[in-house]
Order: structure tokens, then C-alpha cells, then sequence
């Protein structure tokens, strides 16, 4: 008999089944329970460690990048707290009325910020760096899926006026330019990191340890004047607007210590907003700029003359007819003089002077006073594309290119490199490397290029060369007394000289005991007057007036008005 | 007065007289399960909360309220409760003789959320109705009919349940129908549920064991056809194999779910402290409601649960003992049914947060967020509570 067909069944369920439902159901309870243990007791850590790659997350704590002063610790750039607004598109939907608001406060297009809206992204940035109580202002609007995020941004408070030397940062804090870019090292410091949780939308949902703390970064005390800098920079604007110039360059250097008390170029950039930058606004041609510098050399073919014993002080030198034949070649001057003594070589800039004195003297022994001057290779102060110029090897040089080179054409300088120079005229005929950062004190060289006595001879020309009958009166100043030289070369435009000028002064003040060198370069002036003791000459004057006037320098010659003498007596400088 | 009204419910201690009056009538409810269940819905809001605020606080959908979850759930257990105190005022011979219309119901129900117009979809699924404010579940309340139908059913055909064509064929031709239905939304873990108590209710019933082996057989194999056929369903049965495999793929909400279990350990950490809440474990408050208990409660937390839930499927299948022994078997069939349902959907769900079990949509009894259900689950304990108080009825020698 089937027990199915059980007569007890007709009444009564068989006990056994509900038990063993029973039993299946408490012993899957049961299995819960053990499985549970599994996963809590005995895989726990493996679990845990998941969970850790899944939602730790190791965050760089960002170091404060350090300021950048000038030399008497006024701040140039500092980075400042900001906020950069940035949206989760998902969560963000926002009313077209919420839309318009925002970007009325972020200042933005209402399509472009729908755009930035639908994006399908996780993570898009809406703004970046906006002033803290702007982005308080966005926040009151609680809207959702729109986030801030704490950033710094860094600061110029002088803008344009020292942009080229500053440089500038990244939006990632990073140097890009200048200084910034030379000294990212010491000023970026070290990023530390603390390891958080973060919820799935990026939210910082506890703190689980610090893991290194941040080393902030440094000041960086630089050897520019801010005073002196401001001083260049309008002085140059003023010369480059009122020559209509292209562009224009002008540095201020202290004698003494090497250091670089300003740099200035045109055209600038403000650093504090960097849209609609031209590739020729970042230049900084005082480094990069290299152009040939003309009559600006014959200081130094004359230095070499007498340091060599070709020539004395009042060695006299025909110059008549004003015209010389080498080989097949004629150089020429501006203006016939007749016969000149070297210091008048040097005064009325006589190219038949400096080729004669040159042609004297080995090829050699020139490119080797060159070198020593640090023409030919870049001066590695760590701005990027510094130029080393063109200077070609001594055995190529024939006798035309010699005496070419002797005044200043057929190769090529900085503005940088041509003041550095002029340090061993400045100085007892010696030179001592540029600093960007301040000096503790004069800084004392081995490198002598010339004797002191013939750096002395040389000084006496130059200052002849400002005073009346020289090529520059305009870069007199009243209560110094100032040397310094004039240049006008033509540019070179695809090989061949141009109708455009690069006009250039560079000199030095007190002669007495020089303290300052200022080199200015405008580079296509185009209001009629090119020669560099109209353009350039009194930008340097302006300058190197104010800065003396800075520094405190005590006066070396008689308060009184400047004389220019005649414009027909001026002497133009030959080309 | 206090003392008496505690006693009622079971927790105060006896009075002198009570133990020493063989004439005093015996409590009127089974403590044990009214707070076993009790404790479970309470114990489900506050881990609904828990883990719904922060997804509540950061979703558009709930107007940024973090407490949008708490307002509706703690709505849907009050309406659950009032729904259970109406049903317990039905005497079980009502639920039988109503039991056939009220599956009928259901099924036109069913009929109704899978027409296009009609049901609402959610995540590709179309499963509930659109009841003005509020959505309604037609399969939860499935689960309850078919509890009350196939007891009706095997009730009446106690005799033939030897016969493969009259005892087991028609109730398997009524699966089919419901089967499909469900299948057709999709709802495989309501599908599960309700052919798990309609083969559990036939096997109390009797049914040959002949023919509830070929019977477990042919579902096995029918299972087996579904999961193939369906990449939606292999693919979930893939990433509960190893959910390590594809992480953060088809294996990313089983992977959460463990790494909650993982981070709880035995004491867990702490009420409202889960990370995996915070927009990473999906369904927190429905279907994965256990993996944030695990977290925040641990170990410890997690026993509680099963041990409730154990202590309930322990109780239903009591009292069905108990009516069996009255003669009520349509009262016994209904409470070890309530059982089997509560027991299968609980084990599926808690597995699947374990990763014993592939993935499938269905949430925690008593527990998780969802109005149907919940309405379900609290009608299901009245009946139950009825049964019992319909057993010591006639145990006292009243008329149930």
C-alpha cells in the first residue's frame, strides 16, 4: 500500500514533511550564519583591502610656493587661495534659471556653460581660480552636482612691469617662465600626502592618516630693485611708444657684485591674466634677442689695440678720406674725418679707425677677447632660450670680416650679453658673472680680461663720447659724469641688410668709480630718428639717472644742466 | 494595569495566580513571533534610513532630502500594520474561501503591469502599477495569494495528491501561467518565491515523493533553459561566481556588498558609519540592506537578523504543527506556507548580499524598502497571529 494512499492522509499531513522543510530552511539559516563568519572573521582582510583600493585614496597635500622679493624684500609674486568651481554633469541639472545665474556670476556664457554641463564626463571644471567670496557667493546658490576645490593662484602685484623676469606658473603651480621657471625648485617646495575616504562622487568622507607632511617652499630674494625696474620699464615704454619702435630692451646692472638690478622688455604681458597672449609679448629679448651690435663693439677692438701695444691713448689714425679698401670690399664712415687720435676713434665712432687698429692684430687674439667676454655662448643665468649669438671661429675670419667685426658687424650679441661686457670698462678690467639673486656684498674676480690701466683709458673715451662732439650727448646726466657708447646697426632681413635699425646704448656711471651699467636696445624705430644717441641715449639717461638717484650714489661732477652743443656740431656714428 | 497589559503581549512575568490557576486562559498571542516580526520591521527602518540617507541627501529624484527613505518607508509600515490589524480580524475559514478570488486578483494584476501602457519600468523592469502617489507591486502581493491559494488547493485535494494528473497537473499548469507573467516583467526572484511555496505547500500536502522528484528535476532543468537563454541572467549568475573577475563590471555590486561584510568584522562600524552606502553598493536600502547591516553592525548584527528570521519560520511552522493537531489543516498549509515564503525569500536575499547566490532582485522580508511589500509581509504576520489565535481559541474550547 503506497503511503500516499494512506488512509491517515486523508485527515492529517505526515508530520515528517513539515519537519524536513523545517530543517532545510533553519539549515540554510544556519549556512547564513557560516558564510557570514567566512566573510567577517576569516576574509575579512582581504575584503578590507578591496574596499581600501577601492576608496583610499592618497591626496597630495600641495606646499605653499614661496614668494619671489626684490632685493629689499618687496613681494613680486605670491600665491594667494583660490577656488575653481567644478561639476558633476550627471548630477548638475540644473533650471535654465539656476543656469543663467551661475553664469552670470562666473562671468561666463550661458552656452558654454551648458556645454560644459552636458558633458559626459564625471569631472569637469566650470571655473577655475575665482576669488574666494565669489565662489562663497556660487555655493549660496546650493546647486546640485557643483563642487569647489581649493587651489592657489599665483600673484604678480607689479603685472607687466617686471613680467619677463618673474616668468610665470602653471594653472598646476608649476614654473613656466623667469624666475619662476629657474628657481621652481626651491620655490615649489615638496607636496605632502595624507590618505583619506572618499565616497563614490570624490567627497572627502574622513581623514585616515597623514602620511608626509608638506615642505613648503621658499622665498626667493632676487638682486632686481623694484624701484629701479619700474624706473627702466617706463622709460623704455615711453622711448618705444615715442619711436613707434617695434620692441625695446634695456637692463640695469650693478658693477660691483654682477648683479641684475632691472630687466626690462617691450612688449610686455600683465601676468595676472594671460588670455590672448602673442608669442612676441613673452620674449624676453634681452636674453633671447640676439642682433648685431655695431659701433657698441669698438671699445673693445680699441681695448685690445692698446692692451696689445699696437696703440697709445693719443696714437693718431688717418681716417681720410673716410673711405678704405679691403680687397674688393669698401667700408666707409658717415662722416670724413681726417686724422683721429684712438680716444677720437672712439668719441665720433670711426669705423676706418676700429678696422685699422683691428687689421693690426690677429684674428685670433680678437675672437680669443671675445670669447673671454662672453660673446658666443649664452650666459646660463637658467632662462629658457637664452642666445649664445654668433660668433664664428677666428680661422674663418677674412681680413674684410676682421675689420667688420672690429665695429661691430658680422656677428651677433644679447642686450645681456653686451652689458655683461661692459663690466670690464666698468671695472678695473675684469668681470664677474651675473647674479639674479641679491649679493651680500662687491664681488671681487681673477677674470681680468684687460689690464686696469687700459679699462681706465677706455673709460676716459667713452666719456668723451657723451660730453659734446661725441655721438651721444643726450645720455648726459647733470651731477655724474658717465661713459658710454653708441650703436646703429640695419637689421639683417633674410640675409641682407634692411632699412631697419636696432639702435643701442650701453654705459656706465659714476666714471669716476663706476657703480651702474645700463644697456637699452630699441629695436625698429620708425619715427624718423634711428641713431642709437637719439633713441637709446636718453633712456639710458632717464635711467641710470633715476637709479643713482635710488642708490644714493654720491655725485662726481657739478650740478648743472646738460650740454647737448649744437645739432649740426653732433657727430653721427657710422654705420 | 501595566503589569496585565505586558503579560498580554508576553512580557511580564506570570502572576502568582497564573501559574498556580490551571483554570487561566492561555496568552493570546505567540510572543515569540509577534516580536520576532516586530522587531525585524522595526529593525528594517532603522537601516533603511541608515542606508538611504546619503543617497536620499544627493539624489535629485528625492529633492535632496535626506530623509525622504525614513518618511515613506515609516508610511508604508504604517499602513502595513493598520492593513494587518483588518486582516487579523478575518477568520481563516474567510481567507479560504476568498483565497481562489484573491489569486484570480492577483493574476489580473499581473496581466495589468505588463501591459505597455499600463505598468511602470524601473532599471528594465516593468513591475509596478501606478497607483496615484504611490506604485504598487502586483508580485508581492502575489506571494501572499499564492500562499493562501495553494493551501486552498491542497486542501482540497488532500486525497489526490498521489496523482501526478489530478493532484499536481493543474496546480503546475496555474505556475506555468504566473510563471510566465513574472518571467515577462522580468521578475525572477518573485518567480523563484512563488514556485518555491507552491511546490513546499503540495510537498506538506503529500504529494508523491515520486513525483516531487521528477518534479524537482523538470524545474531544475527549467531553471537551467531560463539562464541560458537569457544573457541578462547568465550574466548575472556569472559575476556572482567570482565577482573579483570583473569587478568593476558585472562583479561590482556583489564585490560591494562583500567588501561591507569584510569592513564589519565582528562588531562592524558602527550605526551609520558604512562607506559602502555612500553611492558605492547600489540598492543599499532594497536589496543589499544586509551588506550595510553587516558593515555597521558587523557580525553581531548580522546573527541578529538570521536568528529573528529563524526564530520566525520556527514559529509558523509551531503553529502549523498546532492547527494540525486541531484538525485546521487549511490553517496549517497557510502558516508553514507563510513560512516557506518568508524562509526562501529571506535565505535568497541574505545569500545573494553573501555571494552565495547568484544575483536577483529581491529584497529582505520585514526589512527592505518597498511599499508592497512590506504591506505583504505585515498582512502575512496578521494571519499568521490569526492562526495561532484561532488554535488557542479552540484550545480553550471556544468556537474559532
Amino acid at each position: 500500500m503506497k503511503f500516499s494512499k494512506s488512509p491517515v492522509l486523508k485527515d492529517e499531513l505526515a508530520p515528517w514533511r513539515a519537519r524536513l522543510v523545517l530543517v532545510l530552511l533553519l539549515g540554510c539559516m544556519a549556512a547564513l550564519i557560516g558564510r557570514s563568519l567566512y566573510l567577517q572573521a576569516f576574509n575579512n582582510e582581504f575584503l578590507i583591502s578591496k574596499g581600501e583600493s577601492r576608496y583610499e585614496r592618497t591626496l597630495e597635500v600641495p606646499a605653499t610656493r614661496g614668494r619671489i622679493m626684490d632685493r629689499n624684500g618687496d613681494v613680486m609674486a605670491i600665491s594667494t587661495p583660490v577656488k575653481s568651481v567644478w561639476a558633476i554633469p550627471e548630477d548638475a541639472r540644473l533650471q535654465p534659471a539656476e543656469t543663467r545665474k551661475l553664469a552670470q556670476l562666473l562671468d561666463m556664457d550661458v552656452r558654454e556653460l551648458n556645454r560644459k554641463l552636458a558633458e559626459d564626463k564625471g569631472f569637469v571644471f566650470v571655473k577655475r581660480q575665482i576669488p574666494p567670496e565669489l565662489a562663497e557667493r556660487v555655493m549660496a546658490m546650493k546647486l546640485p552636482g557643483i563642487h569647489l576645490q581649493n587651489e592657489y593662484r599665483r600673484y604678480y602685484p607689479a603685472g607687466e612691469v617686471p613680467a619677463h623676469v618673474l616668468g610665470f606658473t602653471g594653472v598646476n603651480d608649476a614654473g613656466q617662465e623667469g624666475i619662476e621657471l629657474a628657481f621652481n625648485q626651491q620655490l615649489a617646495g615638496q607636496a605632502g600626502s595624507r590618505r583619506v575616504i572618499k565616497d563614490r562622487r570624490g567627497n572627502i568622507v574622513e581623514d585616515v592618516e597623514h602620511i608626509k607632511k608638506p615642505v613648503e617652499g621658499k622665498d626667493v630674494l632676487l638682486s632686481l630693485d623694484a624701484k629701479i625696474q619700474y624706473l627702466a620699464y617706463s622709460s623704455l615704454r615711453k622711448a618705444v611708444t615715442d619711436h613707434r619702435a617695434k620692441a625695446g630692451a634695456a637692463v640695469v646692472l650693478d658693477a660691483k657684485t654682477g648683479e641684475i638690478l632691472a630687466l626690462a622688455n617691450l612688449p610686455t604681458y600683465n601676468p595676472n591674466n594671460r588670455t590672448h597672449l602673442a608669442g612676441g609679448q613673452l620674449r624676453n629679448r634681452v636674453f633671447t634677442d640676439t642682433f648685431e651690435p655695431g659701433s657698441t663693439m669698438k671699445p673693445f677692438t680699441a681695448a685690445l689695440a692698446l692692451e696689445k701695444g699696437k696703440v697709445r691713448f693719443d696714437t693718431q689714425i688717418q681716417t681720410a678720406p673716410g673711405k678704405l679698401s679691403i680687397g674688393p670690399a669698401t667700408i666707409s664712415d658717415a662722416h670724413p674725418h681726417g686724422v683721429l687720435t684712438v680716444a677720437q676713434v672712439i668719441q665720433k665712432s670711426s669705423n676706418i679707425g676700429s678696422a685699422k687698429m683691428a687689421l693690426s692684430m690677429e684674428a685670433a687674439d680678437m675672437w680669443q677677447m671675445f670669447d673671454a667676454l662672453g660673446f658666443g655662448t649664452p650666459l646660463k643665468l637658467g632662462f629658457p632660450g637664452e642666445a649664445s649669438g654668433r660668433l664664428r671661429p677666428a680661422k674663418t675670419w677674412k681680413p674684410i670680416e676682421q675689420a667688420t667685426m672690429s665695429y661691430g658687424h658680422g656677428m651677433s650679441v644679447t642686450l645681456i650679453q653686451l652689458a655683461h661686457a661692459y663690466m670690464v670698462f666698468a671695472r678695473e678690467g675684469d668681470l664677474v658673472p651675473l647674479l639674479l639673486t641679491r649679493a651680500n656684498g662687491p664681488v671681487s674676480s681673477d677674470k681680468n680680461v684687460f689690464s686696469a690701466q687700459t679699462a681706465r683709458e677706455v673709460r676716459a673715451m667713452l666719456e668723451m663720447a657723451v660730453l659734446p662732439g661725441g655721438t651721444a650727448p643726450q645720455a648726459q646726466i647733470p651731477g655724474y659724469r658717465v661713459g658710454g657708447k653708441t650703436g646703429t646697426a640695419h637689421k639683417i632681413e633674410g640675409g641682407v641688410y634692411a632699412k631697419k635699425y636696432i639702435a643701442s646704448f650701453v654705459g656706465f656711471a659714476p666714471v669716476s668709480d663706476p657703480r651702474l651699467i645700463v644697456a637699452v636696445m630699441i629695436d625698429e624705430p620708425s619715427a624718423g630718428k634711428y641713431y642709437g644717441g637719439q633713441v637709446a641715449g636718453p633712456v639710458f639717461a632717464q635711467v641710470m639717472a633715476g637709479a643713482l638717484r635710488t642708490l644714493g650714489v654720491p655725485h662726481d661732477a657739478p650740478l648743472k644742466p646738460v650740454q647737448l652743443g649744437a645739432e649740426d656740431q653732433q657727430v653721427r656714428e657710422s654705420m | 494595569m501595566i503589569a496585565a497589559f505586558l503579560q498580554r503581549f508576553g512580557i511580564g512575568g506570570e502572576t502568582p495566580a497564573a501559574r498556580t490557576s490551571p483554570a487561566t486562559p492561555p496568552q493570546e498571542f505567540d510572543a515569540v513571533l509577534l516580536w520576532s516580526g516586530l522587531g525585524l520591521l522595526m529593525f528594517g527602518l532603522v537601516m533603511v534610513y541608515s542606508a538611504s540617507i546619503a543617497m536620499a541627501e544627493g539624489s535629485r529624484f528625492t529633492g535632496y532630502q535626506a530623509n525622504y527613505f525614513l518618511i515613506r518607508h515609516s508610511l508604508f509600515l504604517a499602513i502595513g500594520l493598520v492593513c494587518g490589524a483588518a486582516a487579523f480580524q478575518i477568520p481563516l475559514r474567510i481567507w479560504q474561501q476568498i483565497a481562489p478570488y484573491l489569486f484570480i486578483l492577483g493574476v489580473f494584476l499581473l496581466v495589468l503591469v505588463i501591459m505597455p501602457m499600463i505598468g511602470r519600468s524601473v532599471n528594465g523592469a516593468q513591475r509596478w502599477l501606478p497607483l496615484g502617489p504611490i506604485n504598487l507591486q502586483p508580485s508581492e502581493l502575489m506571494k501572499l495569494f499564492a500562499v493562501l491559494y495553494a493551501a486552498d488547493y491542497t486542501n482540497r485535494k488532500l486525497a489526490d495528491m498521489g496523482s501526478f494528473k489530478k493532484g499536481f497537473g493543474p496546480m503546475a499548469m496555474v505556475m506555468l501561467l504566473v510563471g510566465f507573467l513574472l518571467l515577462k516583467e522580468p521578475d525572477f526572484g518573485a518567480f523563484v518565491v512563488i514556485v518555491s511555496i507552491a511546490i513546499g505547500i503540495l510537498f506538506l500536502g503529500g504529494i508523491n515523493v515520486r513525483v516531487f522528484g521528477t518534479l524537482v528535476l523538470v524545474l531544475l532543468i527549467g531553471f537551467v533553459i531560463l539562464i541560458w537563454t537569457s544573457p541578462y541572467r547568465r550574466e548575472r549568475i556569472f559575476g556572482f561566481m567570482d565577482p573579483w573577475q570583473d569587478a568593476f563590471g558585472k562583479g561590482y555590486q556583489l564585490s560591494h556588498a562583500l567588501i561591507a561584510f569584510g569592513r564589519g568584522e565582528w562588531l562592524g562600524v558602527g550605526l551609520g558609519a558604512s562607506v559602502e552606502k555612500l553611492f558605492y553598493l547600489p540598492e543599499a536600502h532594497t536589496d543589499f540592506l544586509l551588506a550595510v547591516i553587516a558593515e555597521e553592525l558587523g557580525f553581531v548584527g548580522v546573527c541578529v537578523v538570521v536568528l529573528l528570521f529563524a526564530l520566525l519560520i520556527q514559529r509558523c511552522f509551531a503553529i502549523g504543527k498546532t492547527a494540525l493537531g486541531l484538525g485546521r489543516i487549511y490553517s496549517a498549509l497557510v502558516a508553514q506556507g507563510i513560512g516557506i515564503w518568508i524562509g526562501v525569500q529571506s535565505f535568497i536575499n541574505m545569500g545573494v548580499n553573501m555571494g552565495l547566490l547568484p544575483t536577483k532582485g529581491l529584497t529582505l522580508p520585514l526589512m527592505s524598502f518597498g511599499g508592497s511589500g512590506i504591506v505583504a509581509n505585515c498582512i502575512a504576520l496578521a494571519i499568521l497571529l490569526r492562526v495561532d489565535w484561532e488554535n488557542r481559541q479552540l484550545m480553550r474550547g471556544n468556537r474559532a
